[in-house]
């Protein structure tokens, strides 16, 4: 798709300017190409070219936000304008920030001209994802040009490329699986991906199948799972959350103690290994790598403007126009191999993939999530059966006390389970509480 | 009606089988959507959006492509055509088992969603006026008792739809929605709660005043008020436990629903949402003879609602289990091939950005003939489950839990003191086969059902009577 995206984002800006108070617009360009595989083969090659439009308004007080796949987006913008007269002043409202935000650009050639082309034949014969024999999974290649325009004099323009997937392997009926995310092609990051799913398969394959009983366990998580919950601990320091009432750090300050002291999580937005990568947030602040969690100690909470307004903070560069989001994570990695883990896990459970993570109680952590794929139960550290879809149930403030080692080898992850590109090792706890159909 | 150029589709078409394809789709799929979100009672915002574009596949030498355009410009299109059939091309190249696309009663049709009340004429102001209404009517305190965050969040919608398949299929569809969410935070003490709640049905404004908003919010206020404040644990073990049509609802979707969707029996799914039991599951019956679940699109009013779905194919009511026995897959043309078998009707894509893949529409049990009172009446020592509060279920539907927010102790027959963190875990065999006894209510809940790469939510029903389950383990 060719098309001069600040000259188009100028012209939209000029539309709106003189009706209200405050605007910006966010115009890009998203190609991507995703090959989707299930019982060994390709089941559907996706091509998206994508023109998203989103506009932030403001007038006395008053606030809308929309987004347009449109291609002439007048008349839609028109009823955008006449509606923001009929809405009410807004208690969210702050006034946009000083733009401090830079320009930033990481593009893999070799992906921008797959996503152009729409042809990945010689890489996917190069990832060789489907030699493990019976597998499903996604490679999804994806190319972002963007600009931001703003009332606030926010110019500025971010391009980026990514390279992520997730393979699942069978083996009978074992199954393992793991995922991959970078910014830049390179097959070897895929393949060892594959070759850990692949492992994974294999070895509970060869192990035999017992149930275990309901209880507390020692608990290995591999990146997969640690990568899904650590997420939720990120978004729980969203400002956001704790306004919406969804978090259980509501009611914490910066500076306490939340944590496991083992535990340092943080938001890398200007890690350009990392698809989440940018140089400003989308009401134009510069964006900063900081961290969440510190040794345990709850650090930073995610702010834009407005949650900074509301909670008498100040922005960290996270807006969304709505909610403060993180951008790329990263768990800081400790000293310890996978084998000096496993060692220490003695008698537990190797956990390697999870889903379905759903709350009964936000405000307290209080969760579940199913687990899914190879699951090793360890005895004096030997590996000595496999187990199945086991349930974590327990809280998150209580488990991520409880982490014993981190392990100093880092896995970047990205798959339907962690939306957020997350640079992460495996986790040992001292205690889960894990949950069963009887 | 007509909102896009059709002859771009019909070149869209041409251009893909000119170039190869022995099989070519396209549609143009526009959503119009207004959210607002009020947080107590303050409105935070509005939000519009307008997802429009064209959505193309193509089945090449047994590969199956898709390709999406923003722009409906004949250039963009056929452009986006030539890139679904290179798409197809480089899933071809790896496939073992050609994609093929099963007979089916393909529709040439138009219809649209009649609104009493068309969204499009209601001002945003009286929406938000509505909205603070419904707010203000909350009582969200007291004995020291309160619920400091109050999430609402409306949004209507309006989806315009036009399919062209290259084997004779041609829908137009208008489909108005509405639909509420709200979050509440409670605290009591030191002890805190949060309930989240889901509203949503087909057709205009008039819809809203049916949800009766503001009671529902009030009725999970008074939840929380009695989860936190007078509720005790719950009796463990095994016991006589009575759903409400709430977790009914949620239990039929995800065990009876999503593991009788073709394409995880196939392992389509399989490193996404996940497979099926079905797929390797030998025995013919998974229930009591109570139990009958059903997934119906064309039930009018539900949120699920279609008459045809996204490759052309009518729609129509499909059996799940039929008396404790396993019966119809869901499926699309795809899967149906497969199975040798005509597509029933389940092909559902998200936007413009998503190819159809099988999905539930409105999915529920058939009641029975018990009032409440008899379903309780003999029962000894038990549980009264009303509202949950957490679920989760395995990649294959198999294993599952619930976790109640508002229960009730049964004792002879009669509701006695108030429970909660009730917790029913049980595999789907257990589940079902534990109903004994069936309830003449059916009430429908609303909900988001999630499932494909990328990921795509669509609107569901879900709904059933009051069941009984006898002698299942409470944690």
């Amino acid at each position: 798709m060719s098309i001069d995206l600040h000259a188009v984002a100028e012209s939209i800006a000029n539309k709106v300017k003189n009706r209200v108070d405050e605007y910006i617009v966010k115009l890009g360009v998203e190609n991507k190409l995703m090959i989707k595989y299930a019982r060994g083969e390709p089941s559907v090659t996706q091509s998206w070219q994508t023109l998203r439009l989103s506009l932030y308004l403001a007038k006395a007080g008053r606030i809308s936000v929309s987004s347009f796949s449109a291609e002439k987006p007048d008349e839609i913008l028109r009823k955008v304008l006449d509606s923001l007269e009929l809405l009410k002043p807004s208690p969210f409202y702050a006034p946009l920030p000083e733009p401090s935000g830079e320009n930033t650009e990481y593009v893999d050639k070799t992906i921008k001209t797959i996503v152009e082309e729409g042809d990945a034949t010689r890489q996917v014969e190069e990832i060789g994802f489907s030699e493990p024999g019976d597998v499903a999974g996604k490679i999804e290649f994806w190319h972002l040009k963007e600009v931001l325009l703003g009332s606030n004099g926010a110019d500025l323009r971010h391009e980026a490329t990514s390279f992520n997937g997730y393979i699942r392997v069978f083996e009978g009926e074992s199954s393992g699986q793991w995922s991959w995310t970078s910014t830049s092609y390179n097959p070897l990051i895929a393949r060892k991906a594959i070759e850990r799913a692949e492992e994974l398969a294999r070895q509970c394959a060869k192990l035999p199948k017992r149930r275990i009983e309901p209880g507390k366990y020692r608990v290995l998580l591999s990146p997969m799972v640690a990568g899904n919950l650590v997420e939720h601990i990120a978004m729980a320091a969203s400002a956001g959350s704790m306004i919406f009432g969804t978090s259980f750090f509501q009611g914490r300050k910066p500076g306490e103690k939340v944590l496991s002291e083992k535990l340092t999580l943080l938001d890398k937005p200007r890690d350009n290994t990392l698809p989440g990568f940018r140089g400003f947030d989308d009401e134009g602040v510069a964006t900063t790598n900081k961290a969440i969690i510190r040794k345990g100690v709850l650090e930073t909470i995610l702010h834009n403007t407005k949650t900074a307004k509301l909670m008498k903070a100040k922005t960290t560069g996270n807006a969304g126009w709505i909610m403060p989001a993180p951008f790329n994570l990263e768990v800081e990695p400790g000293d310890a191999t996978l084998d000096e883990l496993i060692s220490e896990l003695r008698n537990g459970i190797y956990i390697t993939n999870n889903w379905y993570t759903r709350f009964q109680n936000h405000v307290e952590g209080v969760f579940s999530t199913v687990s899914r794929d190879a699951v090793i139960v360890y005895e004096n550290s030997e590996p000595k059966y496999c187990t199945e879809r086991i349930r974590i149930a327990d809280t998150m403030p209580r488990l991520f006390s409880s982490i014993e080692l981190i392990e100093k080898e880092h896995w970047p992850i990205q798959w339907w389970e962690v939306n957020i590109p997350t640079r992460i090792s495996h986790i040992l706890f001292a205690e889960a509480n894990i949950s069963l159909p009887q | 009606m007509s909102f896009v150029d059709e002859s771009v589709l019909e070149k869209a078409i041409n251009k893909m089988l000119s170039e190869g394809a022995s099989y070519a789709e396209a549609r143009y799929h526009e959503i119009r959507e207004t959210g607002i979100l009020l947080i107590n009672g303050a409105v935070m915002g509005v939000e519009q959006s307008v997802r429009s574009g064209i959505a193309l596949r193509a089945i090449v030498s047994g590969g199956l492509g898709f390709a999406s355009t923003t722009s409906t410009s004949t250039e963009a299109v056929e452009k986006a055509a030539l890139r679904a059939v290179a798409a197809a091309k480089t899933s071809a190249a790896g496939v073992k088992n050609p994609v093929r696309m099963s007979p089916a009663r393909l529709g040439r049709a138009k219809y649209s969603v009649a609104e009493k009340e068309p969204l499009e004429d209601i001002a945003i102001g009286d929406k938000i006026a509505s909205l603070l209404e419904e707010y203000k009517a909350l009582v969200p305190e007291r004995n020291g008792f309160r619920v400091p965050n109050i999430t609402m969040i409306y949004s209507d919608s309006v989806e315009y739809k036009v399919l062209v398949t290259s084997d004779g299929a041609y829908v137009e569809s208008r489909v108005p929605r509405v639909a509420a969410m709200y979050n509440l935070a409670a605290v009591y003490g030191a002890k805190r709660a949060n309930r989240f709640g889901e509203l949503g049905a087909s057709g205009g404004y008039e819809r809203l005043k049916e949800f009766r908003l503001s009671e529902k919010i009030q009725d999970d206020i008074n939840s929380l008020y009695i989860s936190l404040v007078e509720a005790k644990s719950p009796p463990r073990g095994k016991l006589d436990v009575v759903l409400s049509p709430e977790i009914v609802g949620l239990m039929v979707h995800e065990s009876a629903g999503h593991p009788s969707e073709a394409d995880r029996v196939l392992g389509r799914e399989a490193a996404q949402a996940g497979m099926s039991f079905r797929a390797t599951y030998k025995e013919e019956t998974i229930g009591s003879p109570a139990v009958t679940v059903v997934d119906d699109p064309t039930i009018p009013g539900s949120f699920g609602f279609y008459l045809y779905d996204d490759e052309g194919v009518a729609a129509r009511e499909r059996v799940l289990y039929d008396k404790g026995k396993l019966a119809e897959l869901l499926h699309n043309r795809e899967t149906a091939a497969i199975y040798g078998t005509e597509s029933n009707g389940a092909a559902r894509a998200m936007d413009y950005l998503s190819e159809p893949i099988v999905r539930m529409a409105n999915t529920y049990m058939k009641p029975g003939d018990y009032s409440f009172d008899e379903l309780i009446e003999d029962i000894k020592h038990g549980i009264y489950i009303k509202k949950y509060m957490e679920w989760n279920i395995d990649d294959i539907r198999w294993g599952q839990r619930y976790v109640g927010l508002e229960a009730y102790v049964i004792e002879n027959g009669e509701l006695g003191e108030p429970v909660t963190n009730v917790a029913l875990e049980v595999t789907t065999k257990e589940l079902y086969s534990s109903i004994d006894a069936v309830g003449k209510d059916l009430v429908f809940y609303a909900g988001i059902c999630g499932k494909g790469e990328p990921p795509q939510g669509v609107p569901v029903w879900m709904g059933g009577p009051h069941v009984r389950l006898r002698g299942v383990t409470i944690r």
